[in-house]
């Protein structure tokens, strides 16, 4: 039962593929947010990007405040390969006061955050991507000047104990497209907090 | 509201236990923080805990803990005051299981906590000394909120428990043990769908867990929170263990047994000794859990699927004892005689109640006579102070834990036989179990807290059996508590209005008393939820940012609700 379940998803996944709109070859539509520096930020801003990091975050969420030393890490490394990193808060204010701009202007700032911080406060930006958690992580790629998912999920696989992290879904996927090579895992589960969707319809 | 604050501070996320790799490295077992006095500042909220080696899992739980919560210790004769505060990502509610209470402060289904929301319940305590328990109970979330690791213990203290030679040092001889297990998917997180069993055993939140108990009498309060599996309990050895009390309070007598029988939601007080033996060497507290008749919630032999599990039809440890040295002045024995109860029987009983278990099969649903929950349907009206006997009738497939809100009850007879209730189970209790093939009879008195708009829940302790609809709903009423019902209006006026700290209400009728009362701010999200607040003191609004609020009084005669707006300065 759960071969066939198996080759169903496989199936239907392929179908997907070879439809001209693919459920994760929909290209995500550009974006102009707010940073944490007072600029409004979009894609289109960056002439010579390749592709992007784009990690939906926040400041609330126990299991994304372990990430930003990795976030820096990450637009350290591939921001001068062309893939640059973007973080974007969409969570809810109204409930997490520890989530709203002015919040995120200091966490930049302790963190020394080295990438922009967006506040995606009308929640449009996360729902684009059907962002789900805190820290969900996606990379896009350049096609025929369109943006188009690559990958989506965790951004590797030991949140508390980055040392004994065994594979780095993102960096290996960024390092896979910068060399034009076949991509292995194209989603993971992202883990963290749930992102509520205020008046989702 | 500073206490709020101070409560949001502690958020400081614990990051419990050691990895595991195999089952012979043990943790150690998660001890719960206590709390004490009359004021208790609980804040949910999303977190995590290493429970698998690699990545962690995200859990629910309490204040500083990363899975489950805080212990609460209440004296009888207190009046307890909460501030339960919401910072998940989602809807819940908190019930104080086995608590007599007022249904308005009781937490179920109908006393939702919306996201961001802090309610506030309060009441005095009149249970008996025993072991109970919090837990969210909203429905059809019950089973996500509690998988979360959403709960905590609460022991009450009373006079009478207090003067017996009884071990009571919380965390060396007298332990809370909460036992549950968990599936995992292949991201260590928790599979809460179409899962009705855990594959791996945690103890207190901790997996693998091992404790070091000194050598001499010790007491364990054991809490069955599972979903849905039971456990037949037993020391490896099959040492006699004393049971001393049941859900709502100490037994007349312990009661002497090698096995027990904890269904979900079931607590039970033993004491073990273990001054024979010598000091570094082990005992397991076991679930002798193989073999048990078909209907046992756990005993399918299937190992995967929404019924099966890893840890199914076996005997399994629960929890690794390492003998350590006896304290100062250790309790040598159980005492002979524990209280003086007077139970109700049968013939107290002036009311008569079946409740049949039906559906369950095909793939439907298990309810209670033929419908499934409706939280707008009363299923049952009782009169205040009523002696009632209730018979769930279990002719179907699979066994249950039948608990009811509100009072502890007394087991009356098992297939009408008053002699097949267990020595066990003599006690008072608030869940039991009712087994395939089985009606089981209570007697309970149901006093105190009358209310015609709040109902209490009684339901299949099963997480998934009650999102499913296992659930039915009564409210008590007062008969000659029916005053002349006001026709006008109910006012009130607020002062001061604008406020900088406290908020007063006047009402123009001083008989005039308030039912809830909730404070919204400007969008229209619920800040507080006061069910029957103590206005007279005011409204503590010195937390709130400046701005316009608004005030939703429910008046408790006519209950009409007025809405009115305040400033905060």
């Amino acid at each position: 039962m759960k071969q066939i379940f198996k080759y169903t998803i496989v199936f239907v996944s392929l179908l997907l593929m070879m439809s001209f709109i693919g459920l994760h070859k929909e290209p995500i539509s550009d974006f102009k947010l707010k940073n944490v520096d007072g600029k409004n930020v979009s894609l289109s801003d960056y002439k010579e990007a390749k592709g992007f990091i784009i990690i939906f975050t926040c400041n609330h969420c126990p299991f994304a405040k372990l990430y930003p030393p990795r976030f820096n890490a990450l637009n350290e490394k591939y921001e001068k390969l062309g893939v640059p990193l973007i973080a974007i808060s969409s969570t809810d204010t109204i409930q997490y006061e520890e989530d709203t701009f002015i919040e995120m202007v200091n966490k930049a700032k302790t963190e020394k955050f080295n990438f922009p911080y967006l506040y995606d406060g009308e929640q449009k930006v996360a729902k684009n991507f059907n962002a789900q958690k805190t820290p969900h992580a996606f990379v896009i790629w350049k096609e025929n000047n369109q943006w188009v998912i690559k990958y989506n999920g965790a951004i590797d696989d030991n949140g508390m104990q980055p040392e004994q992290v065994k594979t780095h879904f993102v960096a290996n996927t960024v390092d896979a497209l910068l060399a034009n090579e076949k991509l292995k895992i194209t989603d993971t589960k992202s883990i963290g907090c749930q992102i509520y969707y205020r008046n989702n319809k | 509201m500073k206490k709020i604050k101070l409560i949001v501070m502690l958020f400081v996320f614990g990051i419990s236990i050691s990895n595991t790799t195999n089952a012979q490295t043990y943790n150690n077992l998660m001890i719960p923080d206590t709390m004490s006095g009359t004021t208790f500042n609980l804040a949910l909220k999303d977190t995590f805990a290493q429970l698998k080696t690699g990545n962690q899992t995200i859990t629910g739980a309490i204040n500083n803990h990363s899975f489950w919560g805080p212990t609460l210790f209440f004296n009888q004769g207190d009046t307890v005051r909460f501030n339960v505060t919401n910072n998940l990502n989602d809807s819940t509610t908190i019930h104080w299981h086995g608590m007599h209470l007022p249904a308005v402060m009781d937490g179920g289904p109908h006393q939702v906590i919306p996201a961001g929301t802090t309610w506030s319940p309060y009441w005095k305590v009149i249970n008996n000394a025993a072991t109970y328990w919090y837990h969210p109970h909203l429905h059809e979330m019950t089973l996500e909120h509690i998988s979360k690791g959403l709960g905590g213990f609460i022991i009450v203290r009373d006079q009478n428990e207090a003067a017996l030679s009884l071990p009571r040092t919380y965390g060396v001889d007298d332990l809370p043990i909460v036992l549950t297990s968990r599936r995992y998917d292949a991201s260590n997180q928790f599979v809460t769908t179409n899962s009705s069993y855990g594959d791996y055993m945690l103890t207190n939140g901790t997996p693998n867990a091992q404790v070091s108990l000194p050598k001499q009498f010790v007491r364990l309060r054991i809490l069955n929170a599972e979903i849905e599996r039971g456990y037949n309990l037993g020391f490896s050895d099959n040492r006699t263990f004393y049971i001393i009390a049941n859900d709502g309070g100490l037994l007349n007598a312990p009661v002497a047994v090698t096995r027990v029988k904890l269904m979900v939601g079931e607590r039970v007080e033993i004491m073990v000794d273990l001054s024979n033996d010598a000091v570094s060497a082990t005992l397991d507290l076991k679930a002798y859990n193989s073999g048990q008749a078909f209907g046992f919630p756990g005993g399918e032999p299937n190992t995967t699927g929404q019924f099966g599990s890893l840890l199914n039809n076996l005997d399994f440890t629960v929890l690794h004892v390492n003998v350590a040295a006896t304290t100062s002045n250790p309790i040598s024995a159980v005492p002979s005689v524990l209280a003086n109860n007077t139970y109700w029987a049968s013939a107290d009983a002036t009311v008569n109640r079946s409740v049949t278990i039906t559906g369950g099969q095909a793939g439907a649903a298990f309810t209670f006579d033929n419908a499934a929950f409706n939280i707008s349907t009363i299923n049952h009206t009782l009169n205040l102070n009523a002696i009632e006997k209730w018979t769930i009738t279990n002719n179907n497939v699979f066994g249950h834990a039948f608990h009811i809100h509100d009072v502890e009850f007394k087991l009356v007879a098992r297939n009408g036989n008053a002699s097949a209730v267990g020595t066990h189970e003599s006690g008072w209790k608030d869940v039991m179990y009712v087994p395939r093939g089985e009606s089981v009879s209570f007697v309970a008195k149901f006093d105190d807290y009358a209310d015609p708009i709040h109902p209490f829940m009684y339901h299949c302790h099963f997480a998934n059996h009650e999102d499913d609809g296992m659930m039915g709903q009564f409210v008590v009423t007062n008969p000659l508590g029916i005053g002349n019902l006001l026709t006008l209006q109910p006012d009130f006026v607020l002062f001061p209005n604008p406020v900088t700290d406290r908020l007063y209400v006047s009402f123009p009728d001083p008989s005039q008393k308030a039912y809830y009362v909730r404070v919204l701010n400007a969008s229209g999200k619920t800040i507080y939820m006061l069910p029957k607040p103590e206005l007279e003191n005011g409204i503590d609004i010195s937390g709130l940012p400046k701005g316009i609020y608004f005030l939703q009084l429910t008046d408790d005669k006519t209950k009409i609700t007025t809405s009115k707006k305040f400033i905060v300065e």
